[in-house]
């Protein structure tokens, strides 16, 4: 049963000094899915997968690889596993290509021409007689990417793989990392962004300093999240706010800045919005402040919620 | 999937490419070969010879003993420090880049990445010395002669034995050199920083000198490691010891052990945090 289990983590903990930076948490992956973990800055999440990658040594806890661990295989429980943590790291004075070429040695080899096709898929075939040194952050970050696809694994570990680039970066990334993850390969990627997450990934842990503050299917996750909430702007806010009294389902109150803001489910927020133009107050305005699933996140995540809802959040997310 | 197991032979391929284009190594190399050249040349023009140091006295006019000399002097620090410039930065220079957690998530073990590494600062050094000692001892040959040397007892060496000997002694600094390749690779293993891992064992070395030097330390004198660098002294005087050479042999071989096993430990050990 275990085997089937691309990753099989349980209770794994680790403290550095008096930082208790990973908590006891446990994680599977099934083979072939795409599998996500995330959380804010300083969650755990590059700790946690440095131990999957034996970087870093658990106090407590065993981290099986496709149902094997370090401790019985060594290094070869890193066979058909690759990918990056943080921002990937090469020789600067040697080009790209030799830096592949390089780390094939370490790989005991790869097949003819794959060194090529990997650079090709990460768009470097170009620059790859280039010094690294030399290269922007994009390009070292795809340059991550070939080289773990020269290993051909069938588990990817990616560390915020689209963290630091620009806007089109994080595109092209997210899209390769899709279409990875649409060729079979079992992926377990982390993340601070919600919105990175849900949509290639069909599984989640959510890490809220150093615990599981959630774990499920994004499905699950949609049905926890709350009502979405509106910016409103008006050209009379006043009027706007007594049109609320006809709509109880909908709860109109002024943010920090003033600016007013409508919280409620679908249907009554867009008959409270009808209401509002029947009463002729001007609209000028309407944006989502933030999605349900990203206003859930942070509800999982922040410290100040944490003792009073993640926990009843935790109890049935894992029940 | 890859084919086969990859092993050391792998990661020291890829220790030596690295290495072959690195140019700070490059330059020790190619000053080990050329430098001796100008600094025969020029002793050799002397009128006033450095009578005070070993062999000094003969050196401007006699080949083997400009030889020995040259080798005198390049024991007291040149040694540790043209040996260190890749024996402490082939691990250190990971930390530097970031680049351990790179070479780590492949399929080769932080023990085969060791031995490479180690192999590698340990070939370079012997090439260095052989390089060191081969220039040094064909241009004072060549430049200056091979007229029968003068030993440490006073007695002549006819041409052809003071050449084996000089040869015989520059081989002598090879366990030493290595002691210190070793001390070099442990430094930075746990210093994680090449300018400690080139500086230090230099330091070292020179403290270590100066703690020979001093009165009153019988006892810990032979445990040091630049002792056996005075080991070929027996090799010069009539009759010859070899009882340092030995003594010297097991110095440096403890030496290497120690550090190499403590580098071992740290290395293994060590959490990967960083890069
Ligand atoms: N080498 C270390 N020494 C001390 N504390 C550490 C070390 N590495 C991580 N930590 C601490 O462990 C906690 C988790 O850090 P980690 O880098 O795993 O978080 P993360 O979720 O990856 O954050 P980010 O989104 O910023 O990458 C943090 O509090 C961090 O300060
Ligand atoms: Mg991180």
């Amino acid at each position: 049963m275990n085997n089937l289990l691309a990753v099989d983590a349980e209770g794994v903990t680790k403290t550095f000094g008096s930082v208790l930076a990973v908590d006891d948490i446990t994680v599977r992956v099934a083979a072939g899915e795409v599998y996500g973990v995330l959380g804010p800055n300083g969650a755990g999440k590059t700790t946690f997968l440095r131990m999957l990658f034996g970087l870093i040594r658990p106090d407590s806890g065993t981290v099986r690889i496709f149902g094997r661990t370090w401790d019985e295989v060594g290094v070869g429980v890193l066979d058909g596993v690759a990918g990056f943590i943080e921002s990937p790291k090469f020789y600067p004075d040697r080009t790209g290509r030799q830096n592949l070429a390089g780390l094939a040695l370490l790989d005991g080899g790869t097949r003819p021409g794959l060194l090529e096709e990997v650079l090709e898929i990460v768009d470097l075939t170009d620059r790859a007689d280039r010094k690294v040194g030399g290269y922007s952050y994009g390009m070292r970050q795809r340059l991550g990417v070939a080289a773990s696809l020269l290993r051909e694994p069938r588990l990817l570990v990616l560390d915020e793989p689209a963290n630091g680039l620009d806007p089109a970066g994080i595109r092209d990334m997210r899209a390769l990392v899709k279409r990875l993850a649409g060729s079979g390969l079992t992926v377990l990627l982390s993340s601070h962004h919600m919105e990175e997450v849900e949509e290639i990934c069909d599984n989640v842990t959510i890490m809220s300093r150093g615990a599981v503050a959630f774990h499920g299917t994004i499905a699950e996750l949609r049905r926890m999240a709350p009502d979405p909430g509106h910016v409103l702007a008006t050209t009379d806010d006043a009027r706007a706010l007594a049109v609320a009294a006809d709509h109880p389902e909908v709860t109109v109150a002024p943010d920090a800045d003033g600016a007013l803001v409508v919280t409620g489910p679908r249907p009554a927020v867009s008959a409270y919005v009808a209401g509002l133009v029947r009463a002729d107050v001007e609209l000028l305005g309407f944006t989502l402040t933030q999605t349900p699933l990203e206003a859930l996140f942070f509800m999982l995540t922040d410290d100040f919620d944490h003792q009073t809802l993640v926990r009843p959040v935790r109890e049935v997310a894992l029940r | 999937m890859s084919a086969a197991r990859p092993g050391v032979v792998s990661a020291l391929r890829w220790e030596l490419r690295k290495l072959r284009a690195q140019h700070r190594a490059r330059v020790v190399l190619l000053a080990a070969l050329l430098a001796p050249v100008p600094i025969v040349v020029i002793i050799h023009g002397q009128s006033r010879p450095p009578k005070d140091t070993l062999f000094g006295r003969f050196a401007p006019d006699n080949g083997f003993a400009l030889a020995l000399l040259v080798l005198g002097f390049a024991s007291q620090w040149v040694l540790p420090l043209l040996v260190a410039i890749v024996a402490g930065d082939v691990f250190a220079s990971e930390d530097q880049h970031g680049t351990w957690k790179t070479v780590l998530t492949r399929s080769t073990s932080r023990g085969q990445i060791f031995v490479a590494k180690t192999l590698t600062a340990g070939g370079f050094a012997v090439v260095m010395l052989a390089l060191l000692a081969a220039s040094t001892i064909a241009s004072s040959y060549l430049i200056v002669g091979h007229q029968p040397l003068t030993g440490l007892s006073g007695q002549v060496i006819g041409s052809h034995t003071a050449l084996s000997l000089v040869a015989a002694s520059w081989a002598t600094m090879l366990p030493p050199t290595l002691g210190f390749a070793a001390l070099a690779i442990l430094l930075s293993v746990w210093s994680r920083n090449p300018a400690v891992g080139i500086a230090a064992p230099v330091v070292l070395g020179l403290v270590m000198g100066l703690v020979g030097a001093l009165g009153g330390v019988e006892a810990i004198r032979p445990l040091l490691l630049t002792t056996s660098f005075e080991a070929w002294h027996g090799l010069l005087t009539q009759p010859r010891f070899t009882g340092p050479l030995v003594d010297g042999l097991l110095v440096c071989g403890g030496w290497s052990i120690l550090s190499l096993g403590a580098a071992y430990v740290l290395l293994r050990r060590r959490d990967i945090t960083g890069g």
